[in-house]
């Protein structure tokens, strides 16, 4: 959804989205955006959506409303604007909203909402690059490769170190495990960690393991740091990039 | 409309790892829920091969219902007739991506790429059919490796001492926010982009397929199912119900009964397989004492 961030001295002061309603700005504080600033008309400027398309209408304001350098009565937004109210900036980001398809224009033509639909490989490329644009924030973004490992502590392992590299991990005896335990009174499964969309979640085996020294009730994510202990293994989670 | 298919007896694997003779016994219902006026799922079991398949389509019409019995035949047919492989398949076949992979992995994959193109060609020819595509979830077992080929957001889930894992990835846009950190899994179900997918049979003339192997043990549980079941009933409740019930098609049953109670939004499919205990050790007639009992 597209939204607004007020800055003030290039600091976010607020952030405000854009949805059906328009958004009001002005130094009454029951404007959407308010801004208590004596440049700033009691109800300033609103922002709204027309057609499909981003506008902002200046409210006869006495100081007036530019964007980007340039003062409006009423004029379109695009991704990136920034409103200028006195000293006061609004950024304006609408990045995400040509990646919903049906948001654009083609109202007739969408989907409904709970019907499966495929986005064609284009459309798949767009709305990627948009969503990596706006998860720059997230510690995921390209270029890091994240090598989550296990470091054995304590405990008879065969080796010291194991990167996860498979959606399923078996810490047990059994053959088919990646972690393997050795000793007469070990179990075939006493644990198990499964990769998941989000990150990495430890189950229970045979065994209820320990994290952090809290014993697990579910599934639980891991964390970069967590000390697991299932088994008489003592093990450290650790992200490597 | 029901449609239920199922396989009861056991059948004994070729071999395994341990030299334990392993049986698997399975069964599949899918449903066209509560809302929908036709079941656009299709699903198969394959029994002499231990192959499930799984496929959810879409397309307006009945297309939805054509494509996913396609996918359905085409992975069926193309992983049974080794023979028929190279002929009249105008798809180049891919070389695996992983040379370690088992021959019927590779096989697998090639069946999803020949199903998407059969699918795709056929919506290019048939005007009234553009649109249409499938999700496809199939898994191979053989011995103790079971062969996992995976497009869309289907899925294919593991119960093992009682966690449930899902063993593939969703190929929808909230599932690979998620993975990019832009959304939590929490959104990513309030999301109403749920239905959007970015990958799945028929929408291109090449399809990447997610390929995966993984070991099965004894009293594994394996489900198949379409997202009618994963967006009405949550993951503990599927494993609980899996726990609780032996049978695998009542078990299956169970659980579409359950996505049904709860609105029954989308057609429901469920395919569970059950992994059994037949190992040699001492007390093995004990084991199989009670499994006839049951």
């Amino acid at each position: 959804m597209a939204k607004l961030s007020l800055t003030f001295e290039s600091k976010v002061v607020k952030e405000v989205p854009i949805g059906s309603r328009p958004v009001s700005i002005g130094r009454s504080p029951d404007n959407d955006l308010p801004i208590d600033n004596l440049a700033v008309s009691t109800y300033h400027a609103r922002v709204y959506y027309e057609g499909g398309k981003l506008v902002v209408e200046d409210l006869d304001s006495l100081n007036g409303t530019f964007v980007n350098d340039l003062r409006v009565e009423r004029a379109m937004l695009h991704d990136g604007d920034t409103i200028w109210i006195g000293k006061h900036g609004i950024k304006v980001d609408a990045t995400a909203d040509t990646a919903i398809p049906w948001d654009t224009g083609r109202k007739a033509a969408a989907p409904k909402i709970n019907e499966t639909m495929v986005l064609d490989t284009k459309a798949r490329r767009d709305m990627l690059q948009q969503a990596a644009a706006m998860g720059e924030r997230s510690q995921l973004t390209a270029g890091r490769v994240r090598m989550p490992t296990l470091v054995v502590l304590n405990g008879k392992t065969e080796q010291k170190e194991y990167v996860l590299t498979n959606k399923l991990t078996v810490i047990g005896k059994s053959p088919m495990a990646t972690i393997r335990l050795r000793g007469w009174f070990k179990p075939q499964v006493a644990a198990q960690i499964n990769q998941r969309d989000d990150g990495y979640y430890l189950g229970t085996g045979a065994k209820i393991p320990s994290v952090n020294g809290a014993l697990i009730q579910g599934p639980v994510r891991l964390n970069d740091g967590d000390l697991i202990e299932v088994s008489g293994i003592r093990m450290n989670f650790i992200v490597r990039e | 409309m029901v449609s239920v298919s199922t396989r009861k007896e056991a059948r004994v694997l070729t071999k395994s790892l341990e030299g334990d003779v392993v049986q698997i016994v399975s069964g599949g219902v899918s449903d066209v829920g509560r809302v929908r006026t036709n079941n656009e799922d299709s699903f198969r079991i394959s029994e002499p091969m231990n192959l499930f398949i799984l496929s959810d389509g879409m397309g307006g019409e009945a297309h939805g219902e054509v494509a996913s019995a396609m996918a359905v035949e085409t992975v069926e047919k193309f992983c049974s007739n080794p023979e028929e492989r190279k002929e009249d398949s105008g798809v180049t076949l891919h070389g695996a991506a992983s040379d370690t992979w088992l021959p019927q992995t590779k096989t697998l994959q090639n069946a999803v790429f020949q199903a998407n193109y059969l699918i795709y060609q056929s919506a290019q020819k048939n005007k009234e059919q553009r649109g249409m595509g499938a999700t496809l979830t199939a898994g191979w077992l053989s011995g103790t490796k079971l062969s996992l080929a995976h497009v869309g957001d289907s899925r294919a889930y593991l119960l093992r001492t009682g966690s449930l894992q899902q063993l593939t990835n969703d190929h929808s846009l909230v599932a690979e926010q998620v993975r990019r950190g832009i959304l939590t899994p929490q959104q990513a179900e309030e999301s109403e982009m749920q239905s959007v997918l970015l990958r799945a049979l028929g929408a291109n003339a090449d399809v990447e397929v997610e390929v995966d192997e993984v070991d099965v043990m004894p009293r594994d549980v394996l489900l198949f199912c379409s997202d009618g079941l994963t967006r009405m009933v949550t993951e503990p409740e599927i494993a609980g119900k899996l726990q609780a019930e032996m049978d695998p098609k009542e078990a299956a049953k169970k659980l579409v009964d359950l996505a049904n109670e709860r609105g029954g939004l989308d057609n429901v499919t469920v395919i569970v397989v059950r992994i059994q205990d037949e190992s040699k050790g001492w007390f093995s007639w004990l084991r199989r004492d009670s499994g006839k009992r049951e």
